[in-house]
């Protein structure tokens, strides 16, 4: 038997703002070793035509973990607690973006959750959990459609 | 030539991309910096109580690399997607050799399309990610 709380299939997250700091977002280029100035200085960022410092690749991930820390201090489960996630037997299993538009220092977005399925694998040795994450900005739509899955490690 | 989005053709590689060795201070740095504070990543105590030797690496912090090696080639904005499987756990003290190869080139709605196949190895080869870029390549 598996440890994720499957009856949360379906659930969406109330929608959550994160605002995307200018600092933190710098902390995490320079700690992926990012040096491209685009993503450190907003001057840099600028003179090329954007309104501040873009966000790498990934960020999208870390935008996900505010909104669930945001949700947290809002009295409201975040993700792993919402399906039950084990972090002693717990997996990152895959991880994918679709980008309809760029993260800058400076905007203010809206996060939304949805457990989209749970699926299980290796004989059931392994319980995976999928989940949907969209990261919309109030003028330029939606920027990033994240889906993972999560895994716990049975037996 | 230097190869760009605009001129790869199938079977071009993209310039590799190494990162490491990651130390006990990255993983710290980088829960801090991804807000991902589990402990499997930073507490030896924990990572030893439930039953691992030691602690390893944030799968995104690899990602992290293989979404600079297709960024720093193309640029973020002709990004269009970008995902990986984590094939294998990443130990402390680990280098990472990334790398990404042209596997398609195709239009579509008038774009072209490029698909990269992404792959992160540690030094004894082993396979830690392997992953797929959509970069547009249109002039």
């Amino acid at each position: 038997m598996g440890i994720f709380n499957r009856s949360t299939k379906g659930h969406v997250t109330p929608p959550i703002e994160v605002t995307i700091e200018r600092g933190p977002l710098a902390f995490f280029s320079e700690t992926i070793g990012e040096t491209d100035p685009i993503y450190l200085n907003p001057e840099t960022a600028q003179a090329a035509g954007h309104p501040d410092i873009l966000a790498p690749a990934t960020y999208a991930a870390v935008v996900g973990t505010f909104a669930d820390q945001i949700a947290r201090r809002k009295g409201q489960p975040d993700i792993l607690e919402l399906i039950n996630g084990d972090l002693r037997v717990l997996l990152h299993g895959t991880e994918a973006y679709t980008y309809h538009g760029p993260m800058f220092a400076g905007d203010v977005v809206t996060v939304e959750n949805e457990m989209t399925d749970f699926t299980d694998a290796k004989g059931g040795k392994l319980e995976i959990a999928h989940v949907t994450t969209c990261i919309t900005h109030p003028t330029r739509g939606l920027l990033v459609e994240a889906t993972r899955s999560i895994i716990h490690r049975l037996g | 030539m230097t190869v760009t989005p605009t001129t790869a053709q199938v079977g071009d590689k993209l310039p590799e991309l190494t990162f490491g060795p990651i130390s006990r201070t990255t993983l710290a740095l980088y829960a801090g910096a991804s807000g991902d504070h589990n402990p499997i990543h930073i507490d030896l105590d924990f990572a030893k109580n439930a039953g691992m030797d030691d602690v390893f690496a944030h799968g995104m912090l690899s990602m992290a690399q293989l979404g600079r090696l297709a960024t720093n080639w193309a640029g973020q904005d002709r990004m269009r997607a970008l995902s990986t499987r984590f094939t294998a756990i990443t130990p402390v003290g680990a280098t990472l050799t990334c790398t990404g190869q042209v596997v398609d080139r195709h239009e579509e709605h008038g774009r072209v399309l490029l698909t990269i196949k992404l792959a992160a190895h540690i030094d004894d080869g082993t396979q830690t990610l392997r992953g797929e870029a959509k970069i547009c390549g249109t002039p």
